[in-house]
């Protein structure tokens, strides 16, 4: 039977990224080395840790590669899988940003309009300033997520998205008065 | 319902704090963004949220704690640099963050970055020893270490590292010097036996008045409220001392009518004994203090610049 | 200030804890309706597939903390639900397995076997309570194990281990649960070591945050909950969602049959059941005690020790295991849920958590403050009160009401969840991830949150793409800064020697035990291929 080298390659990946860790990464960014020497007295550096840490990360390679490179349950990742994760990932990224951004937006449109000068800022704790982003992002997610897995877009999608994206909304908006929905905690 | 109960309650605390004619003049133009340098559900963090909680019924203000923790209150410094200076972001740490740490730290940030509001108390920091080991004064600990026993110094900070370091050099004995994650990791670890003594800011207060603990030596550059004859750091030998305070402050530039209506608001709480926030200073930390002004800023100014000192003398 | 005092502080801080409402002139606490609701909620999850124990506490986290704030008066009432909800969606799971054939949680995919086919014969409502009787009573064993175990070796460890001896436990914790989670102790050793690395990224003890790579945004670190909530829920849901993707969702209802004959459990049944449930109890517990072996592994293992003897033993015209025989549903519902109790040994004496329910515990705790678990908890002081043990006797109590609750509504409840398997998967994970997402914000209140959390997502959905476990991550994570502290703490202490690790025969021990478990499960996986 042959076998996949997945765990070959997912070994020296590993390896090769641990032995970047421990030579490059830490000496360029940490600030004191594994062990340092303050108040006459010798202790443990910045470096240290993180220099165990990717020692873990060698030595899991480094057993992938010796002992695993045959082992019978290694997975096949599909190019598919990969693509339709990058998918999903997208989405939230896009949407994250539509939350994050449409508040702000919608203020200087709105600034533009009437001649004003409202400060998102100071009213991200206004109704119903401060629901913008959240009901226009989340509606966003949850739409083009379920819309991947079903591979089509309906209006039905849209409706059940913007239902419990408006129901989450209440759940942590309305009983509670220090909470903040995203991302009125940045603006 | 309980928003709009609370929006009833804030507008009638408005209109009682306008008649009565206190600092009512500037409002906060928005929402107040707290940072609070310290972690959740301490004595610390605590202190914040209920001076939050107070000034929200009594000036009708609105706060949004929230928690910036970590690298002994420089990163919630860092923060708080890049917020809006008109009174909507105000930060809590202690006077330490910006005279020692920012010094040592060299991260291109010095006090003068910040509008100081006020401090609300000072600690009460104290070696302490628990009572088992058998030591009733400092002077029997470095009798004990001269005798060649292994001391463990536990102590939450860089700052107190070096003094606990200056304070072995004066003595002549040379301490294990363990640094560990805040006050109570010092009570645990000295009541636990693992370590001999160390640096408690206030929370050994039961447990010396119990028995439990000994205060061997002050910290600071005054005695001990509770044991006024242990010895300071200057009898000790040390010319440095913790002294330090709570302090809110605010991005550079604030305006002098929103330095002045935030930190009266908030030096009015907390000297007030009989508010949650006035009562838990006074049990915590032995009551208010409360320096504000062209005080705290030449304070805070002060600290910074004799920063350096310490940290040569430490190094030496 | 004696035990018993502390045992009766610690179950009045449940009973007279804040009051809620009052029933007929008596108060009834605020963590009491908490486990309850905890309790329910916990059953309904872990019956809807999809969903499972983590997901819920995960949500109801950040709402919990904020409806009962930062002080120490949260704890037992947050925590209380979190025992309900782990304890609830136990039982929970074996509901779609024995009705639909499709475990609700992993760890019921062997009630499947037996419970299933007993549904097709026409004995759904009697394998619900053949699960319910099992799960119940291994549950209350593993409680009664857990409240005599964890205070004694809380002791034992406060009195033989030094700064030394406790870094040495940290370091075999993490080999232990790197080797021995997941099939491959190559990618076990691997996902701790990632797990440690992010953990160290921005923290440390000198003013630059180091490997920050002079970003601000990385200078505060990963704050524990985009990790944890990104790596477990966040990854998983991806991941689902790509298989959903994959089967476009097989259409249909399921199947359905009718209950026929007596669907009542006799003495005489139980008394058959009762060894096959002895056995998984101890099994159960067994496993649950040592962190990172999870109930599934308890599971399996219930069930082949129940077949082997259900084949000895069985007259003949008694079904066989795999045939719906209620001995396999015994077997199994008993030894999985017999985990949870068990599994809080390490967290409450060690602070070391073993499975993901533990990790929300300690979660809470972080998050709350004022609740450090560890062996500093149960110093059972005498002059002053310890408020961390009578918080911990809290929880003991809180978990015998959760078990209470189990033996009284527990079965009635669970029978009337069938209908959560009709709740369409693939609109429920997208809403589930953007609440997870979310309660991450609302928690930490800056968009860097969001992306921290769904760059650990995008991690959790590679690892499971590679067969890579994602809980030593998460335990790695959670353990690395108390590993680096405790580290830095037994150099320091032991005046800079840097031998400290083999500097008692206790520490010793623990680290030839370490580094044999991974030479060992290394060997073995060798031979195995």
């Amino acid at each position: 039977m042959r076998h996949s080298n997945g765990n070959l390659i997912l070994g020296g990946v590993t390896l090769a990224f641990a032995i970047l860790v421990i030579f490059v990464w830490i000496p360029l960014d940490t600030q004191t080395g594994l062990i340092e020497k303050v108040r006459r007295q010798v202790t443990i550096g910045d470096a240290l840790a993180p220099t165990i840490a990717a020692s873990f990360l060698a030595i899991g390679g480094l057993m992938l590669v010796l002992f695993e490179r045959n082992a019978d349950d290694q997975p096949r990742v599909s190019s598919q899988d990969v693509l339709f994760g990058l998918a999903l990932v997208a989405s939230v990224i896009l949407s994250v940003l539509v939350m994050r951004y449409s508040g702000p937006a919608t203020i200087s449109i709105w600034n533009l309009l009437s001649g004003g000068e409202a400060e998102y800022r100071l009213l991200r704790d206004t109704a119903p300033w401060k629901y913008i982003g959240f009901l226009l992002g989340g509606t966003m997610m949850i739409t083009l997520l379920v819309s991947l897995v079903e591979g089509r877009v309906r209006a039905r999608t849209l409706l059940i998205a913007f239902v419990s994206v408006s129901v989450m909304a209440a759940i942590y908006d309305l009983p509670f008065d220090d909470l903040l929905l995203p991302p009125n905690g940045d603006v | 319902m309980k928003r709009t109960l609370k929006a009833a309650i804030a507008a009638i605390g408005l209109t009682v704090t306008a008649t009565v004619g206190m600092a009512a003049d500037w409002t906060p133009p928005g929402p107040i963004k707290l940072m609070i340098a310290f972690r959740a559900g301490g004595g610390a963090d605590t202190q914040a949220r209920l001076i939050a909680e107070a000034l929200e019924e009594k000036m009708g203000w609105k706060f949004i704690p929230e928690q910036v923790t970590g690298k002994g209150g420089l990163n919630m410094a860092n923060t708080l640099k890049g917020q809006p200076n008109d009174g909507t972001a105000i930060g809590l740490a202690v006077t330490e963050t910006f005279g020692y740490n920012m010094a040592a730290a060299n991260a291109g940030m010095s006090p003068e970055d910040f509008t100081g509001l006020t401090t609300t108390a000072g600690f009460q920091m104290g070696i302490v020893a628990p009572s088992g080991k058998g030591w009733a004064s400092f002077d029997d600990m470095i009798a004990a270490a001269k005798g060649g026993q292994d001391i463990r110094f536990g102590v939450m900070s860089p700052k107190l590292a070096d003094l606990a370091y200056l304070l072995g050099k004066a003595q002549g004995v040379e301490f294990n010097i363990v640094q560990v994650k805040g006050g109570k990791a010092v009570m645990n670890g000295v009541t636990a036996g693992d370590l001999d003594v160390g640096f408690m800011a206030g929370i050994q207060a039961k447990g010396v008045a119990a028995g439990d603990l000994v205060n061997l030596a002050s910290g600071l550059s005054q005695p001990l409220v509770q044991t006024p004859e242990a010895p300071t750091m200057a009898d000790l030998g040390v010319d440095f001392n913790s002294d330090g305070y709570f302090v809110f402050v605010g991005p550079a530039g604030m305006p002098d009518d929103a330095r002045k209506s935030l930190s009266e608001a908030i030096a009015a709480v907390a000297n007030d004994e009989s508010s949650k926030a006035g009562g838990l200073i006074k049990k915590a930390f032995g009551g208010a203090a409360t320096i504000m002004g062209d005080d705290l800023t030449q304070l805070m100014a002060s600290d910074y610049a004799n920063a350096g000192a310490l940290l040569d003398a430490a190094s030496e | 200030m004696g035990t018993l005092d502390y045992i009766w502080l610690g179950i009045l801080a449940v009973f007279q804890g804040p009051e809620l409402f009052s029933i007929f002139g008596l108060p009834v606490s605020v963590t009491l309706v908490m486990i309850l609701i905890g309790f329910l909620t916990g059953i309904a999850v872990g019956a809807t597939p999809g969903l499972a124990g983590p997901i819920a506490m995960a949500i109801a986290l950040p709402i919990l903390i904020s409806i009962f704030g930062y002080t120490p008066d949260a704890l037992l009432p947050v925590m209380g639900f979190l025992i309900g909800v782990m304890k609830g969606a136990t039982i929970g799971g074996a509901v779609p397995a024995i009705l639909f054939n499709t475990p609700g949680t992993p760890d019921a995919y062997m009630t499947t076997l037996d419970g299933y086919p007993m549904t097709q014969k026409g004995q759904a409502r009697k394998a619900l309570r053949v699960a319910h009787f099992s799960s119940a009573s291994g549950d209350t064993f593993s409680d009664i194990v857990l409240i005599i175990c964890a205070p004694f070796l809380a002791l034992l460890v406060e009195a033989y281990l030094d700064f030394p001896e406790k870094t040495a436990l940290l370091i075999l914790s993490l080999s232990f649960i790197g080797a021995v989670i997941g099939g491959s102790p190559a990618k076990g050793v691997l996902s701790t070591g990632l797990g440690l690395l992010a953990v160290y990224i921005g923290t440390g003890e000198d003013f630059y945050p180091r490997m920050s790579m002079g970003s601000d945004h990385l200078s505060q670190g990963f704050p524990i909950a985009t990790s944890v909530l990104g790596v477990l829920i966040i990854g998983a849901v991806f991941k689902e969602m790509t298989d959903l993707w994959h089967q476009q969702r097989k259409s249909g209802t399921p199947p359905q049959f009718t209950d026929e004959g007596n669907q009542r459990l006799t003495r005489a049944e139980i008394c058959r059941l009762l060894p096959f449930v002895g056995r998984s109890a101890l099994i159960g517990t067994a496993i649950g005690a040592l962190p990172g072996i999870g109930s599934t592994l308890a599971a399996t293992l219930g069930y082949t020790v129940g077949r082997a003897r259900h084949a000895r033993t069985k007259s003949a015209n008694v079904p066989d295991f795999g045939e719906g025989a209620s001995e396999g549903i015994a077997a199994t519902e008993a030894a999985n849920s017999s985990v949870s109790g068990a599994n809080l040994i390490p967290v409450l004496s060690l602070g070391i958590p073993g499975n993901a329910a533990a990790v929300f515990l300690i979660l809470a705790a972080e998050s709350i403050g004022g609740f450090n678990p560890g062996p500093s908890v149960f110093r059972f002081t005498q002059d002053v009160v310890n408020p961390e043990l009578v918080i911990a006797f809290g929880l003991f109590t809180a978990m015998f009401i959760a078990n209470a609750l189990n033996w009284t509504i527990g079965g009635l409840f669970m029978r009337s969840m069938g209908v959560m398997v009709r709740i369409p998967k693939h609109i429920l994970l997208p809403t589930v991830l953007l609440l997870t997402l979310t309660a991450i914000y609302v928690q930490e209140t800056r968009i860097e949150a969001i992306w921290f959390a769904l760059g650990f997502g995008a991690l959790g959905y590679v690892m499971r793409l590679l067969a890579i476990s994602p809980l030593p991550f998460v335990i790695a994570f959670i353990l690395g800064g108390k590993l680096e502290e405790s580290a830095r703490q037994a150099f320091a202490a032991t005046g800079g020697d840097a031998w400290f690790l083999f500097s008692s025969p206790i520490s010793i021990g623990f680290i030839a035990a370490s580094i044999g478990i991974i030479l060992f499960s290394a060997g073995k996986k060798k031979h195995a291929a």
